[in-house]
């Protein structure tokens, strides 16, 4: 039993690298589908803008909110430009966008193909002299890992926006003093290290979902439990990760 | 004496424990077309799928013009799919992008043709499958034989050089039965080979040479269509009184 779950793990583990590797093999050789790939950004990056706009601007607001109050019993509000503007940059607007992107964009990816699989449409791509990974799986991915950063780091900006607002008019904070305070935290490393954190997940989030699309068998029913299973294991895998990479950027950087 | 353009030897096909071909071996000549028979789910379309290497096969050879096409990669397969072509049973057209979409793919993917003349080409095979004024629907505006149509159109708007029609005029009215039987003859005409899968007899009679019919993962019976037509067998007459 115990066995049996890990075999298949370790199995879905090296069937996940190999298209990992198929697809680093298809990004670097012809052809390569610039119209795909663009349509791919429109589609999943321009399409997620309103959604990472509103999450970045309430978090920011709330989070301005809470720090206010909570750290005014200490007379600690100055502090607060800087640990909202921090820890919205390094953490909760990688998370909060790629959980959001795992839940959209994921799932999206792992229906669509999932239900071309049990079309056959994947065939048919095959059938036709063309390969699936090249034509499905390099646009979605390689659009994710390009769209994840920027919009995280548009979410982190309107975050860090909303915390303005909020610390003007509620806390009477002076704007000049706000900004400044933001941009003597904010480092250049603290978005590079969010950068580099969400086009991870990107990937992650992407290749799951392609490899749960192209498992799909049983139908309709098939593609409700590969959607599923894409949120829930991708998810996961950005919480845990996120642990290990923050210390690693950690050790890098401060 | 023509040449063996498709060959396949003692073919084994299973899916996990379950066997669908036990021992296939049969040859198409160029330019000859052969009806492929069998009650459902004797494995017809498992069948065509391997040829192309859709399908893993466990055991035997397949060999194009001579040559070994069944241990080839994926990789090495896409130019072989490209002269032979499979039209699917279930048209397996792509959903999200238009009729002429569609059938300007291959087009796009293999040949050197400019938009302009893939339009042209995509136009004149709509012509002859009578669906011209569906250049600009989208397949699920469709109904289903003309989603077949348009399927049959794609799959051969590259000209390959053996079709393997997998049931092409299930689900047709008789009019469009006729235009398709057509165009396969026309096919034929012009010296490219096919197997046709069909539960259609008087269309495999009309087109096909030969008749191969599948039973209990192997080649029940192998003939021309007179041999076929004058065959006491019994189960082979059971097709004949389909
Ligand atoms: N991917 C698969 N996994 C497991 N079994 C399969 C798979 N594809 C086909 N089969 C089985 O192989 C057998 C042959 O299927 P196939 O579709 O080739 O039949 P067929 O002769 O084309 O029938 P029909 O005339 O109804 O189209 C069937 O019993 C089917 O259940
Ligand atoms: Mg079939």
């Amino acid at each position: 039993m115990m066995i049996g779950h890990i075999e298949k793990n370790l199995k879905i583990l090296g069937e996940l690298v190999m298209l990992s590797k198929d697809f680093f093999y298809c990004m670097f050789t012809r052809p390569f589908y610039w119209g795909r790939l663009f349509e791919q950004i429109i589609q999943l990056g321009v399409g997620s803008l309103s959604i990472t706009i509103v999450i970045g601007i309430v978090t920011g607001l709330v989070m301005t909110l809470q720090f206010g109050y909570g750290l005014a019993k200490f007379g600690g509000t100055l502090y607060v430009p800087a640990i909202v503007s921090l820890s919205l940059m390094r953490e909760l607007a990688p998370i909060f966008t790629s959980l959001l992107i795992a839940g959209r964009i994921g799932s999206g990816i792992s229906a669509e193909i999932g239900a071309m699989n049990v079309t056959q449409q994947i065939d048919a791509i095959r059938a036709l002299g063309t390969n699936p990974i090249r034509v499905l799986v390099v646009p979605r991915v390689l659009s994710t890992v390009l769209a994840l950063p920027l919009l995280t780091t548009l979410s982190a900006f309107m975050g860090i926006i909303g915390g303005f607002s909020i610390a003007y008019a509620e806390f009477a904070m002076p704007p000049g003093f706000y900004i400044n305070k933001v941009l003597s935290t904010v480092q250049f490393t603290d978005v590079f290290g969010a950068m580099f954190k969400t086009a991870f997940f990107g990937f992650n989030i992407a290749i799951i979902a392609c490899y749960r699309g192209f498992q799909t068998k049983e139908g309709t029913k098939g593609v409700g439990e590969a959607t599923t299973w894409v949120v829930v294991t991708t998810s996961i895998i950005i919480l845990v990760s996120d642990f290990f990479l923050s210390k690693l950027l950690i050790l890098l950087f401060d | 004496m023509t040449e063996n353009i498709l060959e396949v030897k003692n073919l084994v096909k299973r899916f996990d424990e379950k066997v669908v071909h036990r021992d296939i071996s049969f040859f198409l000549k160029t330019g000859e077309t052969i009806g492929l028979l069998g009650n459902s789910g004797t494995g017809k379309s498992v069948l065509l799928r391997s040829l192309i290497g859709l399908e893993q096969i466990e055991g035997g050879e397949i060999l194009f013009h001579q040559q070994r096409i069944d241990h080839l990669s994926e990789q090495q397969l896409y130019p072989i799919r490209t002269k032979i072509s499979y039209s699917f049973q279930n048209a397996a057209l792509f959903d999200s992008i238009s009729v002429y979409e569609n059938i300007a793919y291959p087009l796009f993917e293999h040949s050197r043709l400019t938009e302009d003349e893939i339009k042209v080409k995509v136009r004149n095979i709509l012509k002859t499958v009578n669906l011209e004024q569906a250049i600009d629907l989208m397949p699920s505006d469709l109904s289903g034989g003309m989603q077949k149509r348009v399927g049959l159109a794609r799959s051969m708007v590259l000209s390959p050089e053996i079709m393997l029609y997998d049931e092409p005029t299930a689900g047709l009215d008789p009019v469009n039965i006729e235009m398709v039987l057509d165009i396969m003859n026309r096919f034929k005409k012009q010296g490219l080979s096919g197997i046709l899968v069909t539960h259609d007899i008087p269309a495999a009679k009309k087109i096909c040479d030969r008749i191969l019919i599948l039973k209990d993962g192997m080649i029940g019976f192998t003939g021309t269509v007179e041999e076929f037509e004058n065959s006491k067998d019994p189960f082979v007459q059971s097709f004949l009184g389909q």
